[in-house]
């Protein structure tokens, strides 16, 4: 029973991590939250859903146009976060919430409150491998979080760009004595943040169902797990991702979903009074 | 010629924003009489004068920089403390409410441990998080709270007696709109109090500059966790008014994301730093909201909080109000009135 909770885990955690991914990078990047980052995944699964409603298209094609929509909003985002006052951090918390309420209500008004769920029935049939049940849907999940995951990495290690961006994320100022152009970064991680957003999303409308105020928890998922990690690194969010979804599953297993809430709080309350000072590890105000 | 060109239109503007709140007290003060035609009316206002009070109790923590966006945690245990001696015990709601208030602090205190350490955008985030542990705990707590069926059939205001006189707040939308428009000027009396005390000028020292206000002997925690318990214990009372008047609560709507929205755009809008802004920013708000977007896009009607928020933070960072009346209110000399 417990190999099941914790393939089960890995799985939610790896689904985790990709969608934690565009706010990580944002914030790495810009020293910005983004608390609307939840409805905009929820609004790009809502695209993918009508999409797939309306024009019967297959689920693989859904990909572009949501990835279109998030870069769209990503785009805004950036201009207005870029008219931000000090504090940053605080101003942009506050400013998102707000975008956070425009999108909820958006959403509301463009696809009422009724309960969504992108049906793709393959993905419920399964297999068992040594006597562990594995749904297509979850090997789906798992390969995809992890392909996204692999080409990010890669994108990072090995291109101009990626090189810059982490260096961005590591030091500004020295990356940009280097000759980066930071606030150049800035535009790029955001970019790059909403093709994430724009690939999770559809996957988010596959396995979650979808309503206007779903886009809280995905946040809080978001920000546990950014936080959890520190800054600017790839491997802490994955394990982020993964002890966050394996503490899941073990919650719903030992005494059933309705605790399950409470996981990402309590994991984020820890590591912040763990480390209050913030995760760059010194005093920002 | 410049100094006393800008002085002659720095007292209009003061003016107009004396004028602005006489005329908005006398008006608050006879909307009774005015829609008396109208209960919907009656009970917008309603709402929206508790929904002013909820903003200054926020707006207690909020003065002292600290943006809190887990309120919603101190409005449902009020409601749910408040609701449950009621029906569990026979208590009246006069009782219960200052007793829902007094549950309410007492998980300040605990949000305070948990949150006061951290500073700007962490607090913001922690205490957006807080909110989840009285929410799952309530939801989940069947035998007490009837979980996410909510508690239904709450007491209303028992009838008030005073010689030969009475008042009966089950019959009369106007005598609790009275009853809530009391509450909320003597919170705001309150507030303009705690503002002008020792308290509330710690707070706006460490707002200015903590490092400063601590070497200078500003016990900074203690502060901040005095404020943070009377914002918590008067948003808990707050929350057990709701609790009466709307006589039905869920976990859902009480702890939802909007009671903890609500205050901090309202205080945002109005102006942090100043004692009327969060209340008369709410007074005017939630009207617009409910008398013109609500008719016009039934769906979606609360985008305008969304709206405002961001236009307020972007490109009036003192509020409404603050901007209205800079210089004039002014608590502290301070360098600079963000």
């Amino acid at each position: 029973m417990w190999t099941s909770v914790f393939v089960s885990g890995i799985v939610l955690g790896s689904f985790y991590t990709l969608i934690s991914l565009g706010f990580a990078l944002i914030f790495g990047a810009t020293h910005t939250f983004n608390l609307a980052h939840g409805e905009l995944l929820v609004l790009a699964g809502y695209v993918a859903y009508w999409l797939w409603k309306a024009f019967g298209l297959s689920l693989l094609f859904t990909f572009p146009a949501a990835v279109v929509v998030a870069l769209l909003l990503c785009f805004v985002l950036q201009r207005l976060f870029s008219l931000l006052s000090e504090p940053r951090e605080l101003n942009s918390i506050v400013v998102s919430f707000g975008i956070a309420i425009l999108l909820q209500n958006g959403m509301l008004f463009c696809f009422s409150g009724d309960y969504r769920l992108i049906r793709v029935p393959v993905l419920n049939q399964g297999f068992h491998l040594h006597q562990i049940y594995l749904s297509y849907g979850q090997v789906a999940l798992l390969a995809l979080s992890l392909l996204v995951i692999a080409l990010l990495y890669l994108l990072m290690r090995h291109t101009y760009v990626g090189k810059a961006l982490r260096a961005t994320i590591q030091d500004r100022e020295a990356a940009s004595l280097a000759g980066i152009n930071v606030s150049g970064m800035g535009v790029v991680a955001f970019g790059i943040g909403a093709v994430l957003i724009g690939l999770a999303g559809p996957l988010y409308g596959c396995i979650h169902y979808l309503y206007p105020t779903a886009g809280p928890q995905a946040t809080l998922l978001a920000i546990t797990i950014t936080i959890f990690a520190g800054i600017g690194r790839l491997r802490g969010l994955i394990l982020g991702g993964w002890v966050l979804g394996l503490a899941e599953s073990a919650t719903v297993f030992l005494w059933g979903a309705s605790w399950r809430e409470l996981v990402s709080t309590i994991i984020l309350l820890t590591v912040l009074a763990l480390r209050p000072h913030g995760i760059l590890g010194r005093d920002e105000r | 010629m410049r100094g006393t060109k800008t002085t002659k239109r720095r007292h209009q503007e003061l003016r107009l924003a004396d004028s602005i709140l006489l005329l908005g007290f006398v008006f608050l003060l006879l909307l009774p009489v005015l829609a008396r035609d109208s209960d919907y009316v009656l009970q917008v206002f309603t709402h929206a004068v508790l929904l002013a009070t909820l903003a200054l109790a926020w707006n207690i923590l909020g003065v002292s920089g600290s943006i809190s966006l887990g309120h919603a945690a101190f409005f449902g245990v009020g409601a749910y403390g408040s609701a449950l001696l009621s029906l569990n015990f026979g208590f009246s709601p006069w009782l219960t409410v200052p007793l829902g208030g007094l549950v309410a602090t007492v998980v300040a205190t605990l949000m305070g441990l948990i949150c006061l350490r951290l500073r700007g955008a962490y607090f913001a985030l922690a205490t957006l998080a807080f909110v989840e542990i009285p929410k799952v705990i309530t939801d989940n707590w069947d035998g007490l709270t009837k979980g996410s069926l909510g508690l239904v059939g709450l007491p209303g205001f028992t009838a008030l007696r005073l010689g030969r006189y009475s008042v009966d707040f089950g019959a009369s939308p106007a005598a609790v709109y009275y009853l809530v428009l009391c509450s909320a000027l003597l919170l705001a009396s309150l507030v303009a109090l705690i503002f002008r005390s020792n308290l509330g000028l710690a707070l706006q020292a460490i707002r200015e500059e903590e490092v400063a206000a601590e070497a200078v002997g500003v016990q900074v925690q203690r502060y901040r966790l005095l404020s943070l318990l009377v914002s918590g214990f008067f948003t808990g009372v707050v929350g057990g008014c709701y609790a009466h008047l709307i006589r039905y609560i869920e976990p859902g709507l009480v702890y939802g994301i909007h009671f903890s929205a609500v205050p901090m755009i309202f205080a945002i809008c109005g102006g942090r730093f100043t004692i009327l802004g969060p209340a008369l920013a709410a007074l005017i708000l939630y009207p617009v909201d409910q008398f013109i977007f609500h008719p016009l896009l039934p769906a979606g009607h609360q985008f305008l909080y969304g709206a405002v928020i961001i236009v307020a933070v972007l490109f009036m960072p003192s509020g409404f109000w603050g901007h209205l009346r800079k210089g004039q209110f002014a608590l502290l000399k301070t360098r600079s009135v963000e």
